[in-house]
């Protein structure tokens, strides 16, 4: 054969045999003993990346004290916790993959969920099929958990646990504000919890003048808050994720957009939004699903809320919020059902989860029927001197409501 | 049927012998091989044989996709919905192609590409009828074992992929299938001598629409759960491209090859390099095209070069 | 007044959808090629800006004349050491390799800068300026305004310099470009080099105003296709032209059925002028 067409043989032949064996050889680790694996399939890189990332800092907490301990306690011996990390890139298709791997291919015993509600709801068919249980640590959407499934487990109270606290301290102590505009980023989350808000808002007599949504990914709002402030809302209510909730608050702030409430979810919570916000992010209302100050005194291995945010403090040196502490939380329920379980039989935990009711660092924790979390007061707050300050629960209650954002 | 053809329906025989050589996730391997080799088959007969390079797989397949998720959901049994998303499909893609296919090379190619675009955004706004962007749940077609669920949908798929390579080998053989080999290589000189050629690249485009809606549909069926971002994925529209252009355009045979072959190297680098597996498929993709730019059909020697068709 | 600020903030989206075309309508329209890479030839002018500024301080406006030749000499080599090669092949060739190199690319982005969101926040921040109820924030009023003189620059080139000239003759007619002694090979390299240092300044612009990331190349390349397409190929003229009607109807279309349609309208306008008008506004007839 001539010289290029010899070339082009070996370029073909190396790809095949390259292909071959890279289906043959499987990457399952070594099986070692007394050893629990968890799987946590999580969006380390792409957009999702810094929510990935928040996750990542729980389940490794959790872990580390776990294994300080001795390991979990199952049924007289101690297994050591070992989590198995692979990253699904922000894309629904590859978490459901990954999950299916994990379960295959890594021999993980137990799942937690992926982030968010949409790739969450899409994996968790896949435990369902192996029957591994799963705990979502960041799936709050109802309809995430409306499959019927068994063994899927979620630590987000529903969507309007946070909305409706919220219009309720704005019916009361703010009443100027009757007309409200919402937008919402078109994603599972997001727009499930606008919707929820806008059924809120109408219930307690708000009018809502503006309904929309935003494309994923889009990079210029100028055209929609142009229109919103048109309108004149004095409150104005957007959902997104971290990034899209930065760049909305800049471009509200170039339209000199002023209102007398401006409520965001979910970015605020997070210290690197107050951060790069920086003056913006004054007077932002939002809502999570728990905060560092509150005070439980709970039964898993962290035990009281101080006590996991000075571990996390210890570890990372930064507070914690809700999406490192409903990691942890997922670690220490399954440690909770195992050990009450007394096997990795992965039905008895199943059945062991489903029957919690226990005080943890994170709250009191009861799963409903379908599978999430129903015990839950998601706590009200406000950004006052770049600092997240408690309306709601009044038992944690910090400070009051100020009105007017620029 | 040519020799080559015969060897098409081979190899897709031997791939049938599949579930007794592997478990759940073999199973979820060959349903993925089948599903890219029916997207590749379907893009050679309107890229391939009639010579328009279409991006617009991705937006019937994410077409077939919603519309299976959709009746199923309305309580259609799964044979009936399929067959209803490729009907559905070949006539959306005939009318398209009626207007679109009027535009030639880049044109059409963005042209192609803007449907993709157009039809997500679609879906993406319909929130009632397909949820939008919160995706849609699509009821588990059958209740049983983890086994039986995936064998269940490789054969599904595999009886997909047979279906499209006799329609391909029908369409080969047939004089539609002489007449868009005419309008690849002149298509004002068969104008000229009276081809239809309107009809015939609509045709075309149908059949290669239908088959790739089908095949969306089964994939909403097996994953349960889709979304538009995933189902309209650009991926869906350039992955067949590179199969073909790895197996040898035009060529069913090398087209199918390309797609198991494309496959194979996708689940090691994924497998193996998952930090960097786009740019490894980037690397691929200029390597193919610099290298072997007439596919691996081209490297069999003596009776299958004359049968290579030239880029 | 909600016209006149839609008006206004089309106005100014538009002379910077113009900015992000520019390069790609010059690489189209003299190479034949559509080049994919320009998303995220942006991208990265952007990251250097930001770079920049993050490590050394230098606002965006000194970092254009950085990129620009930077840009220009890793577009030159890219055309003359690959594209090269495929410069004669069909349309689908040419785009796959665009495509698989953009992967690389964006890959390489991902792998070193990492997805997150990155933004240049300019301390002191710039405010806005406000005239009779149009508010128009002064960081995008300073993008638009290095847009058009990136454009007047590119117009200037092409009208004056004598490569801008040859530029423009093979864009016309590639064989009479060759009898008149045009050195079409190094002219293809010249051109695309162009479109990247442009693809790089526009990047360092959009770095202003926008979120830095590789997931945004795809959002700047589907831009610089409409307008293109809306405006016509290979001339100032018509990437202006589309990009203020493409910012136009989006801004309109976003006022009246709501911005989750924006996007659609947008490219259904595209299709829409493929079928009835594919040389667009400003382009000439017969050039495929």
């Amino acid at each position: 054969m001539s010289g290029p067409k010899l070339a082009r043989c070996w370029f073909v032949f190396a790809a095949a045999v390259f292909a071959a064996v890279g289906c043959g050889a499987s990457a399952s680790p070594v099986a070692a003993e007394d050893i629990v694996r968890f799987g946590a399939p999580l969006p380390l890189t792409g957009p999702l990346a810094p929510e990935g990332i928040k996750q990542q800092q729980g389940y490794d907490l959790w872990a580390e004290q776990a294994n300080k301990a001795g390991g979990i306690l199952v049924g007289g011996k101690k297994y050591k916790v070992e989590i198995v990390y692979a990253d699904y890139q922000s894309n629904t298709p590859r978490a459901v993959q990954t999950s299916e791997q994990m379960i295959t291919q890594d021999n993980v015993n137990f799942l937690f969920g992926a982030f968010g509600s949409g790739a969450a709801k899409a994996a968790s068919t896949v435990s369902e099929k192996y029957k591994v249980p799963t705990i979502a640590a960041a799936a709050s959407s109802s309809q995430v958990y409306d499959q019927g499934y068994k063994y899927l487990f979620g630590t987000f109270t529903p969507n309007d646990t946070l909305t409706t606290p919220l219009t309720e301290i704005i019916k009361s102590q703010a009443p100027d504000v009757k007309k409200v505009a919402i937008l919402a980023r078109n994603d599972l989350f997001p727009l499930a919890i606008a919707q929820e808000m806008e059924k809120s808002a109408k219930a307690n007599g708000f009018e809502v003048v503006y309904f929309e949504k935003y494309a994923i990914g889009t990079l210029d709002h100028s055209a929609t808050l142009s229109q919103m402030k048109s309108l004149a809302p004095q409150w104005i209510f957007i959902t997104g994720y971290t990034n899209d909730l930065l760049l909305i608050r800049k471009q509200m702030v170039d339209q000199e957009m002023k209102a007398g409430v401006v409520t965001m979810i979910a970015g605020p919570a997070y210290q690197d939004f107050i951060d790069t916000a920086g003056e913006s992010a004054e007077n932002i209302t939002s809502a999570s699903w728990w905060h560092p100050a509150e005070r439980y005194a709970g039964k898993d291995i962290f035990g009281s809320t101080e006590n996991f945010v000075k571990l996390f403090r210890d570890k990372y040196h930064s507070d914690p919020d809700y999406g490192q502490a409903s990691a942890a939380l997922c670690g220490a329920l399954f440690q909770l059902a195992i050990e009450r379980a007394g096997s990795l039989d992965r039905d008895k935990v199943r059945d062991e989860l489903a029957k919690l009711d226990v005080v943890t660092f994170f709250g009191p924790v009861k799963f409903g029927p379908n599978g999430q979390i129903n015990s839950l007061q998601p706590p009200v707050f406000q950004i006052q001197g770049a600092k997240p300050v408690v309306l709601f629960p009044p038992a944690i209650k910090q400070g009051e409501l100020k009105l007017g954002v620029n | 049927m040519t020799r080559v053809n015969l060897a098409l329906l081979v190899l897709i025989g031997c791939v049938a012998a599949l579930p007794w050589f592997g478990g759940a996730y073999a199973l979820r391997l060959g349903t993925i091989a089948c599903l890219y080799a029916i997207l590749a088959l379907s893009w050679n007969v309107v890229g391939g044989f009639a010579g328009y390079p279409s991006f617009a797989t991705a937006a019937f397949f994410g077409f077939g996709a919603y519309a299976t998720g959709v009746l199923l959901g309305d309580g259609l049994p799964l044979p009936l919905a399929i067959l209803a998303t490729l009907v559905a499909s070949l006539l959306l893609a005939g009318l398209l192609g009626a207007v679109l296919l009027r535009l030639r090379g880049h044109y059409f190619a963005i042209a192609s590409l803007s449907l993709v675009e157009v039809l997500r955004e679609l879906v993406n706004n319909a929130t009632d009828l397909t949820g939008g962007g919160m995706g849609l749940n699509i009821p588990l077609a059958s209740g049983s074992g983890i086994l039986a669920d995936a064998t269940f949908f490789f054969y599904a798929m595999w009886g997909l992929l047979l279906a499209t390579a006799l329609m391909v080998i029908a369409v080969s053989a047939s004089k539609l299938g002489f007449g868009l080999a005419c309008i690849r290589q002149n298509e004002t000189a068969a104008n000229m001598v009276g081809l239809n050629c309107t009809l015939y690249k609509s045709i075309a485009f149908g059949l290669s629409a239908g088959f790739v809606g089908a095949a969306g549909g089964l994939y909403a069926a097996w994953v349960h759960y889709i979304d538009p971002s995933d189902v309209f994925d650009i991926l869906y529209s350039v992955k067949p491209i590179v199969m073909a252009l790895m197996g040898g355009l035009g060529s069913p045979l090398g087209v199918v090859c390309g797609a198991f072959l494309y496959l194979g190297l996708e689940e090691v680098v994924w497998r193996n390099y998952i930090q960097i597996h786009s740019g490894v498929l980037g690397v691929l993709i200029v390597m193919l095209l610099l290298l072997l730019p007439h596919g691996l059909i081209s490297l069999r020697p003596g009776m299958f070069r004359r049968k290579a068709k030239h880029v | 007044m909600l016209v006149a600020q839609v008006l206004v903030n089309a106005l100014v989206l538009g002379c910077l959808y113009a900015c992000i075309a520019i390069g790609f309508s010059l690489v189209w329209g003299v190479l034949n090629v559509i080049n994919l890479i320009h998303g995220s030839f942006i991208v990265l002018g952007a990251y250097l800006a930001w770079g920049l500024y993050q490590s050394l301080a230098i606002p965006p406006w000194y970092a254009l004349p950085v990129a620009a030749p930077l840009f220009f000499v890793f577009g030159y080599l890219l055309q003359r050491l690959l594209l090269n090669r495929v410069i004669a092949a069909p349309v689908l060739v040419t785009l796959t390799l665009t495509f698989g190199l953009d992967l690389i690319l964006n890959n390489a982005m991902i792998y070193f800068f990492k997805a997150d969101y990155r933004k240049l926040s300019l301390h002191p921040s710039m405010g806005s300026v406000s005239l009779f109820d149009v508010v128009v924030p002064v960081d995008r009023l300073i993008a638009t305004a290095s847009a058009l003189a990136l454009t007047a620059v590119l117009y200037l080139v092409l009208r004056r310099l004598r490569v801008g000239r040859a530029i423009v003759a093979v864009r016309l007619d590639r064989d009479a470009a060759v009898l008149m002694g045009v050195d079409v090979k190094s002219i293809y390299a010249i051109a695309f080099g162009f479109g990247a240092a442009l693809a790089g300044c526009a990047g360092v612009l959009m770095a202003l105003i926008f979120p830095i990331s590789p997931l945004t190349s795809s959002t700047y390349l589907g831009k610089a296709f409409v307008v293109c397409v809306l405006g016509g190929l290979g001339s100032v003229s018509g990437a202006l032209a589309g990009g203020l009607l493409l910012a136009l109807v989006e801004g309109v279309g976003s006022t009246l059925i709501g911005p989750a349609h924006a996007t659609t309208l947008s490219f259904a306008l595209l299709i829409v002028f493929l079928i009835v008008r594919p040389h667009g506004l400003l382009g000439r007839k017969g050039f495929e």
